[in-house]
């Protein structure tokens, strides 16, 4: 007979002999004596808890030729042959690998006979979690009413993938992770048995390794068995489980409390040396921090007697609580990205330079500062947003139509500029006169009156859009920010403009503003085209180099088209590729945005409210994310 | 065959040879040499003379049947590559490789009928990742439990992958990684041009594709983002689709310089590409942290489409807009 492993020569064979799960082999006891016997259970729990053993006990308790008892002989036929595995009446069946809906026909057309041999016909059914969902459902009515000879017994990790109308049928029996105590204490009795000389301190570190499971437990047992050539020695299970031994990860979070990169990387590269795994590097990290979270936070938490009492307090000095908070998320984040790094040291490092960019010392830009910043802002926003929406909407109205008025409310324009978007914080610098803005080229021309509401409808739309591109925008900085500005989300419900068949009066920046909503997809070429010349029911087009794509003759029929629906009658048109330097009304638009954002940054510099936000509570102003807002 | 820096390994395993498990799972980085361990163990497993150290004889029927890849005794579970098949218009498809339920089932089948030569029978799965979920599970209970002489050798680089209910029933045994002089003694006795930067670039594993056209590839790719431009990029995006790579080649091209990006910057150490020291340093000095950050984290999202038949050219472009962005 060749040599077995460890966790399969160990298989408990009675109820007395398991480790752990009283609860369950109370239950089954007294239910095997008193003969109160269910025809179906189900025993859950993770790996290596002892499902699939005491499925076979059951079994053997169910046939032994003693009776029904709860502690089968183990001596008579059916225990013996029961525990090599060949028993006529008990059909061990595995659901991973016969999924389907005909396995389970099968299995159930014979469970109609009546057993060979024994008392009961048992069906253990392991893994259950993997039949099809055809198969639980074929199942069912037998499951429910089965024949008095037959019990099932199934077994699964994994109870939620497993259909409730199967659970309710079932008795189910949840078995518990094992302690590690208990654990260690088995691994005693087992070493004793077989022979081996051993360490206590081994066998309680092999307990916490194997996190709850007796199977993994003694899994690693033999590795240790092997590892140690014989012997199970402290510091050869140690270095076999690759426990990153404290001392490292203190190093590593010290340079990282210094922010000394270089010593950072170099300690990385010594846990890789040491064959430590990176993945549990990380998440013992992750527990560190939790631990220093704790000691900032209630340090009375932290039990004197805690090995490492001393240097947790030590780095929960050095450290910032937010930063603290930050490391630990960059840690636990780090070890979900671990395994889509091009190898595991390349993820290691990049989530301690990730830790080390955020770090106070690098924030070479205000950017992350602004998360600190942002609540108290924000809450002022929102309460002054309301009261200011109205005054705001006067206000661009009246800009566009011209008549620009001095910035009378302030505050009002602050919290407006705020409501709608992120707040931005950043440094202020000495509060600059009102920049001097350039009369509005639309309003300098002579406009239709009509036209008015629509533009100063259109500006609204315009901050909107604005806010919506900021998300994902992934332009080249190269191309101007105007180019691909996203038409699809300007809207203006075509009803509410004026309808009557004009002249055109040469203004090509007003008639786009007018007509663009109800253009569709010519919009692009309008906005991104200068009038050249116009004489006579002919107009001729001219659009920049970058954009020649839009000059192609589909784009002309359908701009033609809207025009003629415009004006009532067919226009001659024509587009050539020159850059002609002239405005177009999409660099217009992109103009009227900045100089509304450059106006609410300057009214939002001067506000008092923020100026004592940015002395009382040292808050910085981002510039560049502010927006005006609109609702 | 035996790599160099496997010797001391060997020496550990063939003491076990009384204690078989019924599982081995090997684990240890990409590209050392882990496959070929495995296969050295399997073919010492079913030889019939074997060595003093246990190690196979090369000489007998069954090392000369394992040689030739058709041993009766001697299973591989490996995804299939269906690439192969199709020679619709030459193109490669790109595919998930996966081991699927109906090979595991072959094993069962095949792990229960008596050996040919009445001795050991052993199954290889590499890589043990690449199992599905249900192939993994129905793979657990003849792990678990296989019949008399038959052995499963699993082997991994990431094992925090693997089913848990998979890694406790096999006897982990982590392989040595080689130290840098091996590896590098060892690809020079390979003669492959350039081994100290190919082996930068490979993280330290001495094993690895080596294919001159997309090594030109790389240092063009690389040239580019060395010099990063709208107009370069764009053409890099273009010229790799071109080539039908599979996204997740110039992913790992990006993120490892990336990588080396961000480790100049903060830490003044880099992995991957010492060769480009002077031209990562002078962009790590205009980098923009947080935009760095952040073109990282989409690399990273990406990562697991590599070989998604996803547009590579759109992704690509978008990636590379982000990588110029950190310049700005």
């Amino acid at each position: 007979m060749s040599y077995q492993v460890l966790a399969r020569k160990w298989r408990p064979k009675r109820f007395a002999d398991l480790v752990g799960q009283e609860h369950v082999v109370r239950a089954l006891s007294n239910a095997l004596g008193s003969e109160r016997l269910h025809h179906a259970y189900l025993l859950t729990g993770t790996r290596g808890v002892g499902k699939t053993t005491i499925a076979r006990i059951l079994a053997k308790s169910l046939n032994c030729e003693t009776g029904i008892t709860a502690e089968p002989c183990g001596v008579c036929a059916a225990c013996r042959q029961i525990d090599a595995g060949r028993y006529v009446d008990l059909l061990e069946i595995d659901a991973a690998s016969n999924t389907g809906i005909d396995n389970i026909r099968e299995v159930l057309e014979n469970a109609q006979y009546a057993p060979t041999l024994g008392r009961f016909k048992v069906y253990i059914i392991d893994e259950v979690h993997m039949l099809s969902k055809s198969a639980f459902n074929a199942m069912l009515k037998t499951l429910e009413e089965p024949p008095a000879h037959v019990k099932f017994i199934l077994a699964t990790t994994d109870p939620q993938k497993v259909p409730v109308t199967v659970l309710s049928r079932c008795l189910q029996f949840s078995l518990r992770n094992m302690t590690p105590q208990q654990i260690a204490g088995y691994l005693a009795h087992v070493l004793e048995v077989e022979g081996v000389a051993y360490e206590t301190p081994a066998l309680s570190l092999l307990g916490r390794g194997a996190s709850g499971s007796m199977r993994d437990a003694l899994s690693l047992l033999d590795q240790a068995i092997a590892y140690g050539e014989g012997d199970v020695k402290e510091e050869g299970v140690r270095a076999m489980l690759g426990a990153v031994d404290c001392s490292y990860l203190f190093g590593l979070l010290r340079a990282l409390a210094d922010a000394d990169g270089p010593l950072l990387i170099r300690e990385a590269e010594q846990l890789a040396e040491r064959g430590i795994g990176f993945d549990s590097a990380l998440s013992e990290m992750a527990v560190l921090l939790q631990q220093i979270s704790m000691a900032q936070i209630v340090p009375q938490a932290i039990s004197p007697d805690e090995p490492e009492y001393d240097a947790i307090f030590a780095l929960a000095g050095l450290m910032a609580p937010e930063d603290v908070q930050l490391y630990y998320q960059i840690a636990v984040h780090g070890r979900r990205d671990l395994a889509l790094a091009p190898d595991e040291h390349a993820g290691f490092n990049m989530a301690l330079i990730r830790m080390l960019a955020f770090h106070p010392l690098n924030q070479r830009e205000p950017a992350p500062a602004a998360v600190r910043a942002q609540a108290p802002l924000a809450a002022h926003a929102a309460v002054a947003g309301r009261e200011a929406m109205d005054q705001a909407r006067a206000k661009l109205a009246q800009q566009v139509g011209g008549t620009r008025t001095p910035a009378a409310t302030p505050r009002a324009q602050a919290a407006a500029a705020l409501a709608g978007s992120n707040p931005a914080p950043a440094p202020v610098p000495a509060p600059e006169p009102e920049p001097e803005i350039e009369p509005e080229p639309a309003a300098a021309l002579p406009l239709p009156a009509e036209a008015a509401p629509s533009i100063a409808a259109k500006g609204a739309e315009v901050a909107d859009d604005d806010a919506d591109g900021r998300e994902g925008d992934v332009l080249p900085p190269d191309l101007p920010d105007y180019a691909m500005q996203d038409d699809d989300e300007i809207y203006i419900s075509a009803d509410e403009l004026p309808q009557k068949p004009a002249a055109f009066d040469g203004n090509w920046l007003a008639l786009v503003a007018e007509i663009g909503p109800r253009m569709g997809t010519v919009r692009m070429l309008a906005q991104n085209a200068v009038l050249k010349s116009w004489q006579g029911g002919a107009l001729v087009l001219a659009v920049p180099e970058s954009f020649r794509h839009l000059a192609s003759r589909d784009y002309q029929d359908k701009l033609r088209t809207v025009l003629a629906e415009h004006f009532g009658h067919t226009l001659e048109l024509s587009v050539t590729v020159e850059e002609t330097g002239a405005e177009t009304p999409a660099m217009r638009d992109a103009r009227n945005r900045h100089e509304l954002r450059q106006e609410a940054r300057v009214v939002l510099e001067n506000d008092p409210v923020v100026q004592q936000l940015v002395r009382e509570f040292d808050a910085t102003l981002l510039t560049d994310t502010i927006q005006p807002a609109q609702e | 065959m035996l790599y160099p820096w496997h010797q001391a390994d060997w020496a550990r395993i063939s003491s076990e040879f009384s204690r078989l498990p019924n599982a081995w799972l090997f684990t240890g980085m990409a590209g050392s040499g882990k496959l070929e361990f495995a296969e050295h163990l399997a073919q010492a497993l079913l030889c019939d003379q074997p060595l003093a150290d246990h190690g196979a004889c090369g000489q007998c029927e069954s090392c000369r049947w394992f040689g030739s890849g058709s041993h009766p005794d001697f299973r591989r579970l490996s995804p299939i590559i269906e690439g192969e098949e199709e020679g619709k218009e030459g193109k490669p498809t790109r595919k998930l490789a996966q081991i699927k339920i109906e090979a595991v089932r072959e094993i069962i089948e095949f792990s229960q009928l008596s050996s040919h030569r009445h001795g050991q029978r052993v199954v290889l799965v590499e890589p043990a990742e690449t199992l599905n979920p249900a192939a993994a599970n129905a793979l657990l209970k003849v792990l678990e439990e296989p019949p008399d002489d038959v052995l499963f050798l699993l082997v991994a680089h990431s094992p925090q992958r693997l089913l848990p209910t998979i890694k406790s029933r096999c006897r982990q045994y982590p392989l040595a990684r080689p130290s840098h002089e091996m590896a590098l003694a060892w690809l020079k006795s390979q003669g492959i041009a350039r081994a100290e930067i190919e082996l930068a670039h490979n993280g330290g594993a001495p094993l690895f594709n080596h294919d001159p056209a997309l090594t030109a590839l790389r240092d063009q790719f690389v040239a580019a983002l060395a010099a990063p431009m709208l107009t370069g990029m764009l053409d890099m995006a273009e010229l790799v689709d071109k080539q039908k790579l599979p996204l997740a080649v110039p992913l790992d091209w990006l993120a490892k310089w990336l990588h080396d990006l961000a480790g100049l910057s903060l830490a003044c150490r880099l992995r991957y590409y010492p060769e480009h020291e002077d031209a990562l340093s002078s962009l790590a000095r205009r980098a923009r942290l947080p935009e760095l950050m952040r073109c990282q984290s989409a690399v990273t999202t990406l990562v697991p489409y590599g070989q998604h038949t996803l547009n590579v050219r759109l992704q690509l472009e978008a990636l590379l807009m982000d990588y110029l962005k950190v310049f700005a």
